[in-house]
């Protein structure tokens, strides 16, 4: 059984299309990346998903059932982080746990889903007063309730600090563990990549890319930024940076104070370091940088990607690296400037399924 | 079937909002001027004389249908605004169930406001009674009479969450929860007199005279329809007597204004894109 299908989904409003001829189709059981930059159309999606916005065309099945038909059934075995949504701020953590318990007929114990989103702590302040990331964490609670079969996340991690967007994503790679289907929608390509097994992006309300996140990048064409840290005094010389910018799939070469960025072709890594160690430049170290995941939402949500993509799956060589053995090649690291979103790219490794 | 749960959380944030004191202190404050001013040393105490001279025409007729109207033009279309609206419908709730689970939740809380707000006075007067600085204060009387009062509360308070689930956006809810006011506590035998003017060639064909559709329009304001059933209340004729009929009348429009409103707001709502 599939979870969610969408077939030939179109969503007009008064004064725009939102979401145009959408086919859609998320398996039971997988972690589904829904990409896309802000106003392409997925809030409108995961409305029509939840029947709070009807198509204007085509049909939106969930779980075998007709969303628009049997939505309240559909929710029963789903659970929802919706975007934009507000809290009743009178009313304390605990008692919107216990109204969603409750409300699902389940028999989850409130004080145990405050825990699993560490909000224990103050279930019994009144929500109004939660932060943003704390009524992230409170509406995750009530999207957990009752084991749902179907967990539909809007931007989940908005809100959230790096560490709670890494307690969300270990949250969801349970979920997916104990069996539920995560359908998670972001316009950070990173916090995709972490948990998804395919990743969907959306562009002006069409799907305009759907693969593994290696399978895309493997589309785009990976060039890889290389940085070289030259020993010696002086770093490299003139010569030297003009031979491997000489070079068969190098596309420039730059440098950074001591340190050369070569931006290169996947294959081109080993000889960039054979060049310069011929032109007598000592190698200290080197990182290997893929194609930035946002440039590579950026090809395909600003228009010049390749058209959907021929190659089916996640083949990359992500694990290969130069046989160098004096070298440190982090090869998923990628972001080695002060991005705050440093602890999660590392434990990337470490939560993709 | 989510409406209790709906019910009980609307009733649990509606309770614990500021207003809701507000208005049990204004009602007690409000009941006990009336009592202290109407009963001068000396005279005589007549429940029956303070709740439908005095509470009936001042509280009940005008500050219950206001105070129905606030409290349920925003149950919807506040929801709608905030977003909580989404939280609330990605449980497994219907959208009646939202509808509906608000007039329950908010009549319920409503009620227990006036309940509260008539009966802190109550005690004081039966203590005074007690010790004997007034005549005997009729306890049945007081009692059945505020549950009249809710009664027209929850039917304002219907009335609105129907309005509420219509509109689209807060103004929309605001502006129709002024209409129902007016309409209902001022422009009521305006409106219906117009109509009935205007209806008066339809109407004569018809089995019924000018003057029986008039007083039916008459009682089919809740107002004037509580009135009449609690002033019947209060002569010990609820049901029975001269004006059986009309009462009669008084109690389906109640019911009908209590579950029309709702379901026409509803009818709107579930079709709108949220």
């Amino acid at each position: 059984m599939t979870a969610i299908e969408l077939r030939g989904v179109t969503k007009e409003f008064a004064d725009v299309t939102a979401v145009r001829g959408l086919d859609l189709t998320v398996e039971e059981g997988e972690v589904y990346g829904f990409l896309g930059p802000n106003g392409a159309g997925k809030s409108t999606t995961i409305d029509m998903v939840l029947d709070l916005v009807r198509p204007t065309e085509g049909t939106v099945r969930v779980l075998g059932q007709e969303a628009t038909a049997d939505g309240v059934a559909i929710r029963r075995r789903t659970g929802v982080l919706p975007d934009g949504f507000a809290v009743y701020d009178r009313l304390t953590g605990r008692q919107h746990v216990e109204f969603a318990v409750r409300s699902k007929e389940a028999d989850d114990d409130p004080d145990a889903l405050l825990d699993r989103v560490g909000l224990l702590d103050d279930a019994d302040r009144k929500a109004g007063g939660y932060s943003k990331g704390m009524r992230q964490r409170l509406a995750l609670a009530m999207a957990l309730a009752g084991d749902p079969e179907l967990l539909i996340l809007d931007e989940p991690s908005s809100g959230l600090d790096p560490a709670g967007a890494k307690e969300m994503r270990e949250i969801v790679r349970a979920e997916a563990d104990r069996g539920a289907t995560v359908f998670f929608s972001s316009h950070i390509l990173e916090q995709v990549e972490a948990v998804c097994d395919r990743v969907g992006i959306l562009r002006a309300g069409e799907l305009v890319a759907e693969d593994s996140v290696e399978g895309l990048r493997e589309a785009v064409g990976g060039e890889e930024t290389l940085e070289i840290a030259v020993g010696g005094d002086g770093g490299a010389s003139d010569a030297a940076v003009d031979a491997v910018r000489d070079l068969d799939g190098v596309s420039r070469v730059d440098r950074d104070g001591d340190a050369l960025v070569v931006s290169c072709a996947d294959g081109a890594k080993t000889r960039v370091i054979g060049a310069l160690e011929d032109a007598g430049v000592a190698v200290a170290d080197f990182h290997t940088r893929e194609a930035s995941l946002e440039d590579l939402f950026l090809a395909y949500t600003e228009g010049d990607a390749p058209s959907e993509s021929e190659e089916e799956g996640g083949t990359t060589e992500a694990g290969e690296t130069t046989d160098a053995t004096d070298v440190d090649s982090t090869n998923a690291d990628a972001d080695t400037n002060d991005d705050p979103t440093d602890t999660d790219a590392a434990d990337a490794e470490e939560v993709s399924r | 079937m989510s409406l209790p749960a709906i019910a009980e959380k609307d009733f649990q944030d509606t309770v614990r909002s500021r207003g809701m004191l507000i208005l049990v202190a204004l009602f007690s404050l409000l009941v006990a001027v009336f009592a202290y001013v109407l009963t001068p040393p000396g005279e005589q105490f007549a429940t029956e004389f303070l709740l439908s001279r005095v509470v009936g025409p001042f509280l009940v007729t005008t500050l219950v249908p206001l105070v129905g109207v606030v409290v349920g033009y925003n149950a919807v279309s506040g929801e709608r605004e905030s977003g909580s609206l989404k939280l609330l419908l990605s449980l497994p709730h219907s959208r009646a169930d939202v509808v509906f689970g608000k007039v329950a939740g908010r009549g319920a809380a409503l009620s227990l406001a006036v309940f509260a707000g008539f009966l802190l006075p109550a005690l004081v007067l039966l203590a005074l009674s007690q010790l004997g600085y007034i005549e005997a204060f009729n306890a049945g009387s007081y009692l059945g009479y505020t549950v009249f009062a809710a009664v027209l509360g929850v039917v304002f308070v219907a009335i609105a969450v129907g309005c509420s689930a219509a509109a689209r956006t807060q103004r929309q809810a605001l502006i129709g929860g002024i209409a129902i006011f007016v309409l209902f506590v001022v422009l009521w035998s305006f409106v219906t007199g117009r109509l009935l003017g205007a209806a008066s060639g339809l109407i004569d064909p018809l089995p019924v005279s000018q003057q029986q559709v008039s007083v039916f329009l008459q009682v089919a304001n809740p107002i004037t329809g509580v009135e009449l059933l609690s002033s019947a209340f209060l002569g010990d004729q609820l049901l029975s007597g001269e004006t059986v009929n009309r009462q009669i009348s008084a109690v389906s429009m109640l019911v009908f204004w209590t579950i029309a409103p709702p379901l026409a707001g509803l009818w709107k709502f579930d079709t709108d894109d949220l």
